[in-house]
């Protein structure tokens, strides 16, 4: 079906006419058979349907999602993009990311609000002042715009803050990244979706995976003839809505990345953490740019309709829980207070949580594994919605070339076995 | 049709007080209202009735439902933004303005979208604004012109907000008839009870109902505080999480701003009534268009006429008794359309520029066209079930009744009331009264199970009463018919300006699950959480869908129930800053203090430099009392030493002491410390400053989860000394003089031992023999509240031989001139224990060590070296974070400058880094990129240790 182009003049003329626009995604039932099924309605996911129809031409393809389209963690975080991280490997991987969210608008044809407002990571101690300098100095070596300023200069961009020297955390600095800003999360996944849809890509909500088929394999630790685990070559899945045979099955969920993972007999290395968000009231816009303390666990942005949107760090049980606490509202209320004393009367309006699957070297599982057709993009921690766009590409390219690119070679699920962990911990943006 | 309200005669059901006026002033008018009036009812008794203008149209709206929900009455009132109007009591001196106006209420440029409003379909900005990309920015800042909600004021004080800790046996929420039903009989069952009431009043419906209705109040209210209720009116539960974890927010308490009462309940009763819906039809968010309760509110409880001229559709009692308040209040009924016949209202068109926008006429669905400047609708109800969904209910739709209805709640909640049912006002009370005995009893249950299972309380009163199973008598539903949306299209969303043809046309684009439908169009989003908008936007979905509403289920409603303010979430904000007992002397010294995590220390007295040299020619004290202190008791704590550290415990003699490195299980350095041995089964650990509450963590972990078989018994002691660093090489003279009980001669106590004994008259303080400065020291712990005087007695008998204070910053120019590491400086996330040079303490012979298969495997490649590095220029100091690159014109990373300074000792630069192995070798030639761009020269040195090397000083 054919896309209708998105533009002010067809805004125009629909309005005039009174014509809606057609469906932004087709609703499709399952087929029989599919060239790959990805599991997973998210960015991720979505993602790696649309490079895989765009760049390689394999359109035959299929997102089976449990529930709706970024119903998971697409929807759920807190919409901040940028590229200043620590390591050489983090800042290319992460620039490619922010190239493409640049360009999405245009690339897609459906506007997904990037906001360049720029991204400060404020700095309360002279250790993380340090730590700040030695981002800003890896950045410029890479030629990402990122540097470190004063109170003074953190003041101009952010009004709100209060950075004088006699507060409980007094700001002593920031690491000023212009580039960085937010997108509007939603809008990425529908963009994906849309433009994967108009190549034929089959999204199919509501599609839940009960199992992955295998044969081959070594079996699985509750069967050993079941023919998955190691050796093993995919053949399809079943889903509440039938059977889909599969040469190649992509897992691009969080949450439940190692329940999934498990129907094929891998064992995934992850954890999952809640991590809680909230979002305010909204009033007239005052905070023009992203401001992080990772000493209070806090970042925050001014949304386009007036609301504040805050994130925190993650919950430190692990569990499958995303209720939210009382106790998180009230620290980051206090803490938010610290960093912005006049905002006291504005309102908290609601609260929830996304799941975040950890890996012990907080870096991502990303590729082929040693089932045969059977593909990882998960392990993505806090981090995830940020690399959504260069991992669908750099996804799409290991499925249509059956090998791994470059930018994801580090990412390897057999790392963990072969004593090459990536501890890429800057991206996660922990004290370090 | 011109509209003026007008204050009715004075009446008993009245709640404002006509004896005291107040006076206040709206949009720079001041006007007089009465103790007891909303912003919203004064404003309405002084004739205007627009209060602002809506987000995205900027339509004049109006009083809608006249409560805390309505969408409509959003005002600034001082410094406080988006304040409910038809919530907040008037107060004397109150400047009240409206919001989302621009120039002016009365003028309004941006209400010409109002005109485009066909092109700006919900989601518009999805569609448009991609080309030119680089026009978006400008785009970008004119939408966010368009952000609803009033102003903060940057300036706003931090006020006082408290918070109190409660653990009453029942809360209930709400106090309608039921809840306060529910509350009296849960006390007079012997339950300590809460009862939280949203409103100014406790009755519910009762206070717009009949005389008789407001007696019953009055007589339950008396009741209630008989029994020792305790009762919080303008309250309201926030939020129901785990285990019945209440947030319960009170706005009116003497004192603070507002208090957050956080409950642990034995039992939550939800008794939140239920919420009237509007109609969606075109014209429906028309000032003049209101719904039966906000009519009923304003006539019976502030004495106000809401219109002259009324057509009222009527779908319940609640609209057939608003016809009855009309009348009352002097209104003419020029129709009343009856919807249980099928009739309903089709449209409504308004007429009047700026603030005299009003409701004109009305169409009935027979087409019949009346003139009216009010229309009041009663077309059915919504259960504000938001605190039952936080408890895991999903709510279930019964078409009969046409509402949602509560699903299975767990155990300790219980819900009563409008909620769940409908009655008589004495069906209510019973039912309300059997919850609150059935909540009572559990309650009891759970107390006894408490008690029982806690020791040290008190002895339980015989058996376990019996659990008490729910055999209430289910409250009736009357039938009611399903009156959602009109023929025509109107607001489903007041706050966020959606209507149901933007409903259409988003599940037209594929939309169409409520969840997608939320986020595209953003209905249900706004300040009542969707309250007001849900099912409406549930049942124009279906509709659009061919589906029914129970097949399209609702949204998840989140917490909290009602916004809070960041203020009374955040409380008083208490951060406490750590300092030790000797902080009064730095103060009193005009020492510099800097902040080290949660510790203010003394960063400098005088200048740092003089301090290094003093200490390094005559002695130097210094408080370095952060350091991370663990005593670890039991016969087991070798074992888990040898765990935690690289190096080998099982030998340490009593009065040993060795240094260690602890990993994480990724191989990463996580902590470095000495641990001492003081007796056959005691140790004393000591961690970095800021890895104290990490390690006692880490150990906890270890103990508790992979060896609850060890016998080792952890106390973090950090506070409990104050710790006392003694450097320098008159320190042996020094301690002679205050030290009793010790032999200090280098024999006896030589460099990495410990002894415990008696300084300055103060016994049990632990001497440990270490060197971080590299100077001939001992580091005291002397019990924390003995501190100061140790520090001074050391301080006067050190006078003769050169003695003063030194801060953090000399301590940190010696450890580097000595080539001492610091975790998380030199090191970092992703530093293995190898980086750290010190290869002979990674002891790979060990059975097992948190993080040795990492480490096996990191030594077996490559990895980064920390190193010391001189500048060719010795008076350039590179800053720390300086990147060293593969050579003079490469921009290849190859390592870094993690330390700095410059050295007295040495009267050179002085550095430490990381460096990739191929250039870590000593002598070689490094390029430095400094932070200003400029490029230098320096060389790796062969030893960490700048200064004496061989460590000659701290062991002599």
């Amino acid at each position: 079906m054919a896309n209708a182009k998105y533009s002010a003049a067809g805004l125009f003329i629909r309005g005039a006419r009174k014509k809606t626009w057609p469906r932004v995604w087709r609703e499709a039932e399952p087929k029989k058979a599919y060239d790959v099924v990805i599991v997973g309605g998210g960015v991720h996911g979505l993602a790696t349907a649309y490079y895989l129809a765009s760049n390689h031409g394999i359109t035959n393809v299929a997102v089976v999602d449990k529930a709706y389209l970024g119903s998971g963690g697409s929807g759920r975080n807190t919409a901040i993009v940028r590229s200043n991280y620590l390591t050489p490997e983090g800042v290319a991987f992460y620039d490619r990311s922010l190239d493409l969210y640049n360009t999405m608008s245009t690339d897609l044809n459906l506007n997904v609000m990037f906001s360049e407002r720029g991204h400060m990571t404020l700095a309360h101690t002279d250790s993380a002042l340090r730590t700040m300098n030695w981002r800003a100095e890896v950045n410029k070596l890479q030629g990402i715009d990122s540097s470190v300023i004063g109170p003074q200069e953190v003041k101009r961009e952010a009004p709100s803050l209060d950075v004088s020297a006699n507060t409980r955390y007094p700001i002593l600095g920031a690491l000023y990244h212009p580039p960085g800003g937010t997108i509007r999360h939603d809008a990425v996944v529908w963009a994906y979706a849309r433009a994967a849809d108009s190549y034929g890509v089959d999204l199919i909500q509501k599609c839940e995976v009960l199992d992955i088929t295998c044969e081959g394999g070594e079996g699985s630790e509750s069967d050993s003839a079941d023919g998955k685990g190691a050796g093993g070559k995919v053949t399809g899945v079943k889903t509440n809505l039938g059977d889909i045979s599969a040469p190649i099955v992509v897992n691009c969920t969080a949450g439940w990345a190692s329940t999934i993972s498990d129907m094929a007999g891998v064992k995934l290395p992850i954890t999952t953490h809640p991590l809680q968000a909230a979002v305010t009231e909204p009033v007239k816009t005052f905070l023009p740019t992203v401001v992080v303390s990772g000493s209070l666990h806090v970042y925050v942005s001014q949304t386009d309709r007036g609301e504040l949107v805050f994130g925190a760090s993650v919950d430190p049980v692990a569990t499958y829980d995303m209720r939210g606490t009382l106790a998180f509202t009230e620290e980051l209320a206090g803490h938010v207070l610290e960093l912005m004393p006049g905002i006291s009367k504005m309102r908290l309006l609601r609260q929830w949580a996304g799941l975040c699957d950890m890996t012990p070297d907080y870096s991502p599982v990303m590729g082929h594994t040693q089932v045969g057709g059977y593909l990882v993009d998960v392990g993505w921690g806090t981090y995830g919605f940020k690399a959504g766009p260069v991992s669908g590409e750099q996804m799409a390219e290991a499925i249509a070339t059956e090998s791994m690119p470059e930018l994801i070679a580090p990412f390897t699920l057999s790392r963990f076995t072969e004593g090459t962990l990536v501890g890429e911990k800057g991206a996660a943006a922990v004290g370090h | 049709m011109s509209f003026v309200s007008i204050r009715l005669p004075s009446a008993g059901s009245e709640v404002i007080d006509r004896a005291r006026p107040v006076t206040f002033s709206w949009n720079g008018k001041k006007l007089k209202a009465f103790t007891g009036d909303t912003i919203a009812s004064a404003i309405l008794a002084n004739g205007d009735h627009i209060f602002g203008r809506s987000m995205k149209y900027h339509r004049p709206r109006g009083v809608l439902t006249a409560d805390f929900w309505d969408p409509n009455l959003f005002v600034q009132v001082d410094d406080e933004p988006n304040v409910r109007a038809a919530h907040r009591l008037v107060e004397n001196g109150m400047k009240v303005t409206s919001q989302n106006v621009w120039p002016s209420l009365k003028y309004d440029v941006k209400a010409a979208n109002g005109l485009v409003g066909r092109f700006l379909t919900a989601g518009f900005y999805y569609k448009t604004f991609m080309k030119p990309a680089k026009l978006w920015p400008a785009y970008e800042r004119i939408l966010a012109r368009f952000a609803p909600g009033g102003e903060v004021d940057l300036d706003t004080p931090h006020g006082y907000y408290d918070k109190r800790y409660a653990h009453p046996d029942v809360v209930v929420a709400g106090a309608g008839p039921a809840g306060l039903a529910a509350a009296i009989a849960a006390a007079r069952a012997g339950a300590s009870v809460m009862l939280v009431e949203h409103e100014h009043q406790v009755g519910g419906h009762l206070l717009w109902g009949s005389d008789d209705d407001r007696a019953a109040a009055a007589g339950m209210l008396t009741d209630a505080r008989n029994l020792g209720v305790e009762i919080l009116t303008n309250s309201t539960v926030t939020g129901r999480y785990e285990d019945n974890w209440l947030g319960i927010l009170q706005r009116n308490h003497h004192i603070a701003e507002e208090r957050l009462i956080k409950a642990r309940a034995k039992m939550l009763i939800v008794a939140g009534g239920l919420i009237e819906r509007p109609y969606v039809f075109a014209g429906n968010d028309i000032p003049g268009v209101m719904t039966s309760g906000a009519v009923r509110r304003l006539i019976t409880m502030y004495g106000i006429k809401p219109g002259t001229r009324a057509v009222v559709l009527t779908a319940n009692e609640s609209g057939d008794a608003a016809v009855a308040d009309l009348e009352r209040a002097g209104v003419e009924i020029a129709e009343v359309v009856d919807g249980r016949t099928g009739a309903f209202v089709r449209s409504a068109e308004g007429s009047g520029r700026g603030t005299n926008h009003r409701l004109s006429a009305v169409t009935l669905s027979d087409g019949t066209k009346i003139d009216a400047d009010l229309l009041v609708t009663a077309v059915g109800w919504t259960a504000p079930t938001s605190l039952l969904n936080m408890s895991g209910d999903r709510p279930v739709y019964d078409p009969a009744a046409a509402r949602f209805f509560p699903g299975k709640t767990p155990d300790n909640v219980l819900a009563t009331g409008g909620m769940v049912g409908d009655g008589t006002h004495d069906q209510l009370v019973a039912h309300g009264a059997a919850t609150g005995t059935l909540a009572a009893g559990r309650a009891a249950v759970v107390q006894h199970r408490l008690q029982a299972a806690t020791a040290r309380a008190a002895a339980v009163d015989g058996p376990e009463p019996d659990y008490p199973e729910d055999l209430r008598t289910p409250l009736g539903r009357d039938p009611h018919p399903a009156l959602f949306r009109s023929t025509t299209h109107g607001m489903v969303d007041y706050s966020e300006d959606v209507s149901s043809k933007d409903l259409f046309g988003a599940a037209a684009e594929g939309f169409d699950s409520v969840e997608l439908i939320k986020r595209f169009t953003t209905a249900t989003m706004g300040p009542s959480q969707g309250k007001l908008e849900t099912v409406n936007t549930v049942a124009v979905l279906a509709e659009a869908r061919g589906e029914t509403i129970a097949e399209v289920g609702t949204t998840v409603w989140r917490p909290p129930y009602a916004p809070i303010t960041l203020g009374a979430l955040g409380g008083r904000v208490f951060e406490p800053v750590r300092v030790s007992s000797i902080q009064s002397y730095h103060e009193s010294k005009g020492a510099t203090p800097i902040l080290a995590g949660q510790w203010i220390r003394p960063e400098h007295y005088d200048d740092p430099q003089a301090e290094v040299t003093n200490t390094r020619t005559n002695v130097g004290i210094t408080d370095v009392t952060p350091l991370g202190k663990l005593d670890l008791k039991g016969p087991d704590v070798p074992k888990l030493l040898s765990l935690l550290y690289t190096n080998k415990w099982m030998q340490l003699p009593i009065g040993g002491v060795r240094y260690g490195i602890m990993c994480a299980e990724d191989g990463v350095v996580l902590d470095d410390g000495v641990t001492a041995r003081l007796g056959d089964e005691h140790y004393l650990m000591t961690t970095t400053s800021s890895g104290a509450g990490g390690v006692w963590n880490w150990i906890e972990n270890w103990l508790q989860t992979e060896h609850p078989d060890w016998q080792v018994h952890v106390t973090p002691v950090t506070t409990g000394f104050t710790s006392i660093n003694v450097a320098g090489p008159n320190s042996r003279k020094l301690m002679g003089r205050v030290v009793a009980g010790v032999d200090l001669s280098n024999e006896a106590f030589p460099y990495m031992n410990v002894r415990t004994g008696t300084v300055a008259g103060v016994d049990d303080c632990v001497m440990w023999r270490i060197g971080f400065t590299g100077e001939l020291s001992y580091e005291i712990q002397v019990p924390a509240g003995y501190g100061l005087h140790v520090w001074e007695a050391l301080l006067a008998d050190g006078k003769d031989l050169g003695i003063a204070p030194f801060g953090l910053e000399a301590q940190r120019v010696m450890r580097l001139e000595k080539g001492h590491f610091i975790v998380g400086q030199d090191t970092d996330g992703l530093s293995k224990a190898p980086t750290t040079g010190m290869t002979g303490l990674l002891k790979l012979d060990k059975d097992d060590w948190t993080g040795m298969p990492e480490v096996k495997w990191a030594l077996e490649g490559d990895y980064p070296h920390i190193v010391a590095i001189q500048p060719t220029d010795p008076n350039c100091v590179p800053e720390e974070a300086c990147q060293i690159l593969r050579g003079p014109e490469s921009n290849e990373i190859v390592g870094r400058i993690t330390s700095s300074r410059y050295s007295p000792t040495l009267n050179r630069s002085i550095c430490l880094g990381q460096l990739s192995p191929e250039f870590a070798e000593a002598g070689t030639e490094l390029t430095v990129l400094l932070v200003n761009g400029e490029r230098v020269t320096a060389k790796v040195m062969k030893h960490h240790a700048h200064f004496d090397p061989e460590g000659e000083r701290l062991r002599g």
